[in-house]
């Protein structure tokens, strides 16, 4: 690629980043009418961290706090610093007369319960991923969308992140050539379980540490992998046409269900295919996407992209030593499937913004401009029904296809 | 008190020797190493406890590092300057407690020296002099009281252009405090060592009967004093991981917000190593490093303000090494 090509799309990728800054600024120059009185339904890890970042939005409160958890309360008060009216039953929560919109970050089982009763309830919602644990609760879910007309924005963060959206522009100019592959990796080492406080029983181990029970969770393609596979189905254009996965509780043998570790590979209608792996027992790779294309690669991180280039591909200039009248000089065998092992470019590095803050901006941005987010339901559908796609095939150990996914038939 | 020679360092002291079942766990992060020390390994909850530990830290680090573009002190650096954004409590919180300890140690310490750290470059081990432009360029943009915090509206707004955070010398005192808690919560008994400046303790079993030597360091082997922390943070500030030397001047990475390294022109380092008992471990990180650049002359009207504090110098003089102490607590091995 030129130079001058690089910086006209890093000029591009900060345009960008002016839209992603909007929402800045300060809580004085927001109209009371602007205010938005949030109540939260979940109050765990991930709603406590959620909360941070839409308090760092001008003119956000959060008005109600909703948990069976009574020590998540108290964590929830110590987040928003103040004495937050709490519920134990969300639907306590969503009579509340103060509240304007939801956030549902409880175990995905109850998403489709909790976020339909909020919509139904009248308030925008923002849900974390993955949209609904079975496609009946995706289909129930976007149904409420259309029914009330309230806005669903899906906890799929990266969606908003500067280094992604400028990789999507990038890839779409062609500047890496035919997207062929995507390889993503998720790699942990951990055994993703949480400490129980003393004096608490088999019911709050449950509570705490529902991502490992299959009655709440879709394990590790929903919880980790939902990102991963809404940005491949953004990428291709499509959902996939098949999904097979495989994977097992081969290693935390400590009486969870879900698996510690799965693979996947989703082939896509244009031919492309998604290989996703999880594991928990290694992090050298951490969380990233591999996108191959015929002339380049870029690896998405959670904070940056790098492209590289690829060495040669069919249309690329004559060497001057190959042309007549040169010599060809012989050599050691030259090794051209040895790894590439150099740097890459990382245009936007420095630039990077925290993706849970910027979609918690274009959350509130789309409530007072009654704007539909980029992440919304749709997107949320197709990303969780990819997820309980692959579930059904990481369950059945069998290749699905849609279709007969779809139609119930699988 | 006076003592022949020092080299002072904090750690926890001789581990060792203790004959119940401890297990260290260590981690680097936020630029150090932080080690979590537990009584009664093999217990159940160990792998959750260490993973919710140093989960806990990371989260601080990402809240508060000036280095990772998507913490929120970057996002404040970038965009502070061009008028006031709003923060989520936590960081506000600990940016009006930072404020308020810069007051208190007549701007000794202050969370406004980011541009002045990031021209000398500790942090990146440059180990190089920058030009008397850039110090300029950096001094201009420092000042406490340039940092406009609006309780009402949680607003942070740099009134000087340029200015920068860097939470450098209270964060990792914040993360084991925020660690702690997480402890309590759990009733885990354990010891957290961030890099060995700052430390503190939950249950008795260390708290009350393990003690936390300070180093002599002119002689790694050798120790000036123990200490049993009780329900109190301990925190060290000295020069010796982070200087350089040029032309027999030593250059430190505890800037000296009002003077930094000009002071020495005239005065060779005298004040070797600071450490700090407090209540809390961001208030013994923040002081530790404001008592450093004070020394114990400013520093004992400083510690008036912090009746529930103690401090121990290590200095060098013309007429040689000694310490100076407020309210440190006497142990039998508290002189050499």
């Amino acid at each position: 690629m030129e130079r001058r090509e690089f910086i006209g799309m890093a000029a591009a990728g900060l345009g960008a980043l002016t839209l992603g800054m909007r929402g800045c600024g300060s809580p004085q120059a927001v109209a009371p009418s602007d205010w938005v009185h949030l109540g939260i339904i979940g109050v765990g890890g991930r709603g406590q961290h959620m909360m941070r970042m839409m308090l760092r939005v001008p003119g956000v409160r959060i008005a109600g706090l909703c948990d069976v958890y009574e020590s998540r309360i108290a964590e929830g008060r110590k987040v928003t610093g103040e004495q937050t009216p709490a519920y134990s039953d969300y639907r306590k929560l969503l009579e509340a007369r103060d509240i304007d919109a939801v956030m549902v970050a409880t175990p995905l089982s109850l998403h489709a319960e909790h976020v339909i009763a909020a919509l139904d309830s009248g308030r925008a919602v923002y849900g974390e991923k993955s949209m609904g644990r079975t496609l009946d609760d995706c289909n129930r879910i976007r149904d409420a969308v259309r029914r009330t007309g309230k806005m669903l924005q899906v906890g799929l963060q990266y969606t908003y992140a500067p280094w992604y959206t400028e990789a999507q522009k990038r890839i779409q100019a062609g500047s890496i050539g035919q997207i062929t592959q995507v390889y993503s990796y998720w790699h942990r080492n951990s055994n993703w379980r949480r400490p129980l406080p003393p004096g608490t029983g088999a019911e709050i181990e449950r509570l705490l540490n529902w991502r490992l029970y299959r009655e709440w969770s879709g394990g590790l393609l929903a919880e980790l992998g939902s990102h991963q596979i809404s940005f491949a189905n953004t990428l291709f254009g499509a959902m996939p046409d098949s999904a097979m996965a495989s994977g097992g509780v081969d290693y935390w043998k400590d009486g969870r269900e879900i698996e510690d570790n799965v693979h996947a590979i989703l082939r896509y209608p244009g031919g492309q295919t998604l290989q996703a792996s999880f594991i928990t027992t290694n992090r050298l790779d951490g969380a990233q996407e591999r996108i191959f294309g015929t002339g380049g690669s870029i690896v998405l991180t959670h904070t940056e992209a790098i492209y590289y280039q690829e060495p040669w591909y069919p249309n690329s200039a004559v060497p001057p030593e190959m042309t007549i009248g040169h010599r060809l000089v012989t050599g050691p065998t030259y090794s051209a499937e040895q790894p590439y092992t150099g740097k890459g470019e990382t245009p936007l590095k420095g630039e990077a913004s925290n993706a849970d803050l910027l979609a918690c901006r274009e959350f509130i941005d789309c409530i007072r401009t009654h704007r539909r987010p980029v992440a919304d339901v749709d997107l949320g559908w197709s990303e969780a029904v990819t997820v309980s796609l692959c579930n059904h095939a990481l369950e059945t150990g069998r290749n699905i296809k849609l279709a007969d996914f779809l139609a119930g038939t699988a | 008190m006076k003592l022949n020679a020092l080299s002072v360092e904090a750690h926890p002291a001789r581990m060792e020797r203790v004959r119940e079942p401890i297990r260290a766990h260590s981690r680097p992060a936020m630029g150090t190493l932080f080690t979590v020390y537990l009584h009664a390994p093999g217990e159940a909850r160990e792998l959750e406890v260490l993973q919710a530990v140093f989960d806990e830290i990371d989260r601080v680090e990402r809240t508060f590092s000036r280095f990772l573009p998507s913490s929120e002190i970057a996002r404040i650096n970038r965009e502070a300057g061009q008028g006031s954004i709003v923060t989520d409590p936590e960081v506000f919180h600990l940016l009006e407690y930072a404020k308020d300890l810069s007051g208190k140690t007549e701007g000794a310490f202050d969370i406004t020296i980011g541009r002045l750290t990031r021209a000398w470059g500790f942090a990146e081990r440059k180990r190089v002099i920058p030009s008397s432009d850039a110090l300029e360029a950096a001094e201009a943009a420092v000042g406490w009281r340039h940092l406009q915090l609006n309780a009402q509206w949680r607003t942070v707004e740099f009134l000087k252009p340029g200015m920068e955070l860097d939470l450098g010398a209270i964060a990792k005192g914040y993360a084991v405090d925020c660690v702690l808690d997480l402890l309590r919560s759990l009733a885990v008994q354990a010891m957290i060592d961030a890099g060995s400046s700052s430390i503190a303790a939950n249950g008795d079993f260390f708290s009350r009967a393990r003690p936390v030597c300070v180093a002599d360091p002119a002689s790694a082997d050798e120790l000036l004093c123990e200490v049993l922390l009780g329900d109190r943070a301990l925190s060290t500030s000295g020069v010796k991981e982070q200087s350089f030397t040029r032309d027999g001047r030593v250059y430190s990475h505890l800037l000296d917000p009002a003077s930094h390294q000009r002071e020495q022109d005239s005065h060779p380092l005298q004040v070797l190593q600071t450490t700090v008992l407090a209540p809390d471990s961001r208030l013994a990180d923040g002081l530790s490093t404001a008592l450093f650049l004070l020394g114990p002359r400013r520093g004992e009207a400083v510690m008036e303000q912090f009746p529930e504090c103690s401090v121990f110098w290590a200095c060098r003089g013309d007429k040689g090494d000694f310490c100076a102490s407020i309210r440190w607590p006497q142990t039998e091995s508290s002189t050499k």
